[in-house]
């Protein structure tokens, strides 16, 4: 019993984490950034299956964070203010080729990030570009003038 | 030139306009997150040892042990008898909290005997000599099902004579 207990606290702890730390951090695969998932992981399975080797644990716990994810997964789909606060919102970093320098500042990043984001999507010049949206999912989208 | 892109509405997704108070929101959230550690480093989730020293006329007991742990981890409780008088059958109770659902793993040196005295793990040392003193060591694992809070009082007899006793509870995070 107690196995599904403690994945269900970790799963919202681990909610709580994403939302928390910032959506730039667990979307981004710096080394920085790998690092921690790495930790997070390792650190999440000792707690979630501790000395627990058997498949009936392993089926649990599984079982556990996969319904939990569905749940989720639905009620954010049927209460859209609760997807809110789950995934979160666009924010536009760029408009009309100027940076929005508040909302950079409030997901700590700096034009540098961005321009970095933009050149891995083909982008050589931030000129060209007319919007920039920090999507609810940690990427970013760019969206070029015409 | 590109139009607004579609669902972006420039007042809430630009201007954040109501959305202020999220970001406190979530630094006031953050701030948790350190709180947590410095808890942890001020031992509040174990399971750093303690020691408790109590002391009558016949003889004195120090107790070197977390009072705090979390499941499954490894610890050690220590208990130095001083014998400021002769004891001659010196026996150290614990409380059942010391091992409702602990493992334990070794108790060196091995006592002369074990019993249960009402319930209680009764430790039977043998005799010790006035000035003479005697170091327990007793090696547990909480186990990883264990949680809650316990009784795990100490006592220390010279037969069925009590001399002194340490009251403790042990903590068991999850």
């Amino acid at each position: 019993m107690d196995i599904v207990l403690r994945a269900i606290v970790l799963y919202v702890f681990v909610i709580f984490i994403m939302r928390v730390i910032g959506r730039r951090e667990l979307s981004s695969m710096t080394p920085f950034d790998l690092v921690l998932l790495i930790i997070l992981g390792d650190a999440i399975q000792q707690g979630l299956t501790q000395d627990d080797y058997s498949v009936t644990g392993a089926i649990l716990a599984i079982g556990t964070i996969a319904t939990l994810q569905v749940l989720t997964s639905y009620l954010s789909f049927r209460f859209p203010p609760l997807r809110r606060v789950l995934e979160g919102e666009p924010i536009v970093l760029v408009d009309h080729g100027k940076f929005v320098h508040r909302n950079l500042r409030r997901d700590r990043m700096t034009e540098d990030d961005i321009a970095e984001e933009a050149r891995q999507q083909q982008i050589a010049s931030l000129d060209k570009v007319q919007w920039a949206i920090l999507e609810a999912n940690g990427s970013i989208s760019f969206i070029k003038s015409e | 030139m590109a139009d607004i892109p579609d669902r972006i509405v420039l007042r809430r997704h630009r201007d954040l306009e109501g959305r202020g108070w999220q970001i406190w929101l979530r630094r006031g959230l953050f701030a948790l997150l350190p709180v947590l550690a410095i808890l942890g480093l001020l031992n509040v989730f174990g399971q750093r040892p303690e020691s408790t020293t109590k002391s009558v006329d016949a003889a004195s007991l120090k107790l070197y042990a977390p009072s705090r742990v979390r499941s499954g981890v490894l610890y050690q409780a220590r208990f130095h008898i001083a014998a400021h008088q002769d004891l001659r059958q010196a026996t150290l109770v614990l409380d059942p909290g010391w091992l409702e659902s602990m493992t334990l793993n070794t108790i060196e040196p091995a006592p002369v005997g074990e019993a249960s005295d009402n319930g209680r793990l009764s430790l039977d040392l043998g005799h010790i000599p006035a000035g003479g003193s005697y170091l327990l060591f007793l090696e547990f694992q909480t186990n990883p099902t264990n949680l809650g809070h316990r009784s795990a009082d100490v006592s220390l007899k010279d037969g069925n004579r009590m001399l002194l006793q340490i009251n403790r509870t042990i903590t068991i995070f999850p």
